[in-house]
């Protein structure tokens, strides 16, 4: 059985393909990452999952079945504009948005109070929305989706303007869920959170998928040639000759080793030669970071550019579009 | 429909609780009913009244006078729009050696408003008919109307002398001098003609009022709600369509609960009063809230397809005028159709689905619609409704996840082929 499925869906406003040709598959207990820059397609995608929005050709599947509205009350989503009635008292916000997806009022003023209590908001029960911080009213919004029980998750941007602190504990609460057999999906362009919590992603890029798949399957995909190191002293070491590329930065360094039939020897020889000259705090071997892999999979589909592409450049380059 | 419903209930329950609703409902009905019972007021207040005093030789005739005047104030006093009938205090008196200079003095002071000197008929040439002059000195010019009284009141007095000189009986003096009184029969539909104009006047005002304030508060919430993006949970749960309908019951049952407290105050405030006679029949009232409904279903479903158009309250300002056009244009007609209601030029503009609330109601209220007329109206409108609510809800659909430009004419045409 699979919970979302995505079958060469495509979605063209005006002049501007916003989706193409996209197919995913979504298992229950999976935390999803959908990734891209802004405005590569992640929230039309989501929009199509949830018919806000239709898709021009291809087909949308929720829970084994073609989408229908009716199977909107198992799905609970954040979107990535928050959107509460400001006037509005924080219980009488939820019971209401809890009872438009079909709970009684009894039953959704009864689960507020308790996610609240979860969430550590109890003060803001009985005050008014627009008298919440900021990172408040992102609570009140996450419990908004959660209310009414979904089985599928869909958070777009979830921690954007949060601290750390409440970050972990929503993370930790999505990630609870997630193990009782509810899916999760993701939506950011935080490569590094993805890396940490999902164990399967979809890269778009311009509203093309280009990379899928569970996150070790992946990652398995590419050599381990990634050094980080942290160190004090001499850094002769660094002239080392398997290295092909580094970015120092203050006490460490990130090594990118050339390709090799025999890239763990040439690691170990680095770690001889490095304690050699320095002192070693911290010495690891990686994988290239989703960050990396995304970049460069960027760089395959796109007519080559010169000079490498980071992040930032690729949502610069994006982030003009309308996100629509 | 049930989410509809939940719509509308958070929409009605969030704005009746307002400050903003409270103040509206109590403070317009206060100032209109401020003015209204202010001008009574004073116009009560300055229902002139006037001192004078008569005086004369022949008592006799002074006391005549006197009574006389009391008479006719007595029936002036009785007819209808007796706010404006001076009321007199007479006194008659005799002359003294000093009548005069006390009356002046009494005039400058203010306690006496003018005197009527009566001078006996000249006792010097018998075979003359002469009459007694009268010279009348008021206060000041105010007062220069008193001497049509004063002269209407001599007629009568006078002539019940000469007749009694020449024989006749007082009584029969008094039969022959029965003032004629014409008595005014009404038809049956013109009845009370002129109150229920000022009844119908008023509630014309309130549905246009309401029309245009809740119109615009249909605009101004959706602007609000794209502003703090609320539609994009929303629309995950419910269709557009059913929150445009839910927002608009919401607003509008908002508008008919002031419609219905003010009218209840209305009528319970006139009840008691006099002055203010607003009559209204049953018809009228039950025809308010038909074409009220229908007007306010017209003009908010415009107002929300404008709101989901535009980002913020200024850029509705300038759309504004789709929503107030048609209304200004009643407003335009509004006295040739409450004279004339039912010209050519009436008829034909109340047929017109944006003016119909506001005109037919006119009509049906003031004058004589045929009944294919009226339902003809209703018809037309309520097709224009479905016709203005489709369009709407497809510019809604699209526009509510629209944020940042305007969009053009050309780009809404489109708007309304998406599915």
């Amino acid at each position: 059985m699979s919970i979302v499925q995505l079958q060469n869906i495509r979605k063209v406003y005006d002049t501007k393909v916003a989706v193409e040709d996209l197919s995913f598959t979504i298992e229950p207990g999976t935390m999803f990452g959908l990734l891209g820059p802004n405005g590569s397609g992640k929230t039309s995608s989501i929009r199509m999952m949830i018919g806000i929005t239709v898709p021009d050709s291809g087909t949308v599947s929720l829970f084994d079945k073609p989408f229908t509205r009716s199977a909107l009350g198992r799905v609970g989503y954040l979107p990535e504009e928050r959107g509460l009635y400001k006037k509005m008292n924080v219980l009488a916000q939820l019971t209401f948005l809890g009872q438009l997806h079909g709970l009684s009022a009894a039953v959704a003023a009864r689960r507020a109070t308790l996610w609240c209590e979860r969430l550590d908001i109890v003060e803001a029960i009985s005050k008014k929305t627009e008298d919440l911080s900021k990172g408040m009213q992102q609570k009140i919004q996450f419990i908004a989706a959660l209310l009414h029980d979904p089985d599928l998750i869909l958070m777009d941007e979830p921690f954007s303007g949060l601290d750390p602190v409440n970050a972990f504990l929503l993370m930790s609460t999505l990630v609870d869920l997630c193990s009782i057999g509810k899916a999760v999906i993701f939506s950011t362009h935080r490569m590094d959170q993805v890396e940490k919590f999902c164990n399967s992603i979809a890269l778009i890029h311009r509203g093309h998928l280009i990379l899928s798949g569970s996150m070790r399957e992946i990652k398995s995909g590419y050599p381990r040639n990634r050094i980080l190191i942290h160190y004090e002293g001499d850094d002769a070491f660094l002239q080392h000759r398997c290295i092909e590329n580094v970015t120092r930065y203050n006490g460490h360094a990130e090594i990118r080793l050339r390709p090799s039939a025999t890239l763990a020897d040439d690691a170990q020889s680095l770690l001889t030669k490095a304690i050699q000259h320095a002192r070693v705090s911290r010495f690891q071997v990686m994988e290239p970071t989703l960050e990396e892999i995304f970049i460069e999979k960027v760089q395959e589909t796109l007519p080559v550019k010169t000079g490498k592409l980071s992040m930032a450049q690729l949502e610069e380059e994006d982030g003009g579009e309308l996100d629509a | 429909m049930h989410n509809v419903w939940l719509i509308a209930r958070r929409e009605y329950v969030e704005r009746i609780r307002t400050r903003g609703f409270l103040i509206t409902t109590v403070m317009i009905p206060l100032i209109m009913g401020g003015l209204l019972y202010g001008s009574v007021f004073v116009n009560s207040k300055s229902a002139p009244a006037a001192h004078i005093a008569l005086v004369s030789a022949d008592t006799q005739l002074a006391l005549d006078l006197q009574s006389e005047l009391q008479q006719q104030q007595a029936v002036r006093m009785a007819q209808p729009n007796s706010s404006k009938v001076t009321r007199l205090t007479v006194d008659a008196m005799g002359i003294g050696p000093d009548t005069r200079t006390i009356l002046d003095e009494e005039l400058r002071s203010g306690d006496l408003d003018g005197y009527l000197w009566m001078m006996p008929a000249s006792t010097v040439a018998k075979s003359e008919p002469s009459r007694p002059t009268f010279l009348f000195t008021p206060r000041s010019s105010e007062q220069d109307s008193l001497r049509s009284t004063l002269a209407s009141a001599l007629g009568p007095v006078l002539m019940r002398r000469q007749l009694a000189n020449r024989g006749i009986l007082a009584s029969d003096a008094n039969l022959i001098l029965q003032p004629v009184d014409i008595g005014i029969t009404q038809s049956a539909h013109r009845d009370n003609r002129e109150s229920s104009q000022v009844g119908v006047f008023i509630l014309f005002f309130l549905m246009y009022m309401v029309i245009m304030l809740y119109g615009m508060n249909v605009a101004r919430s959706i602007i609000e709600e794209k502003t703090s993006r609320i539609f994009e949970v929303m629309l995950a749960t419910i269709r557009p369509e059913e929150m445009m309908a839910g927002k608009i019951l919401g607003v509008g049952s908002v508008g008919l609960t002031q419609v219905a407290l003010w009218l209840t105050a209305g009528l319970v405030l006139t009840a008691g009063g006099q002055g203010i006679h607003v009559v209204l029949t049953l018809a009228q009232v039950l025809y308010f809230f038909v074409y009220f409904i229908l007007g306010y279903a017209f003009y908010s479903s415009i107002a929300a397809g404008l709101g989901a158009m535009t980002n913020s309250e200024q850029e509705l300002q300038q759309l504004n005028l789709f929503l107030v056009l048609p209304l200004l244009v009643c407003f335009a007609t509004l006295m040739s159709v409450l004279t004339y209601p039912d010209s050519t030029m009436a008829r034909v503009l109340a047929l017109i689905p944006p003016f119909t609330p506001l005109l037919m109601y006119l009509r049906v209220s003031l004058g004589h619609p045929a009944s294919w007329e009226i339902a003809l109206s209703i018809v037309l409108t309520s097709a224009s409704i479905y016709v203005v609510v489709w369009v709407s809800s497809r510019i809604y659909r699209v526009g509510v996840l629209m944020y940042g430009k305007r969009p053009t004419l050309p780009e809404l045409l489109r708007w309304l082929k998406y599915s």
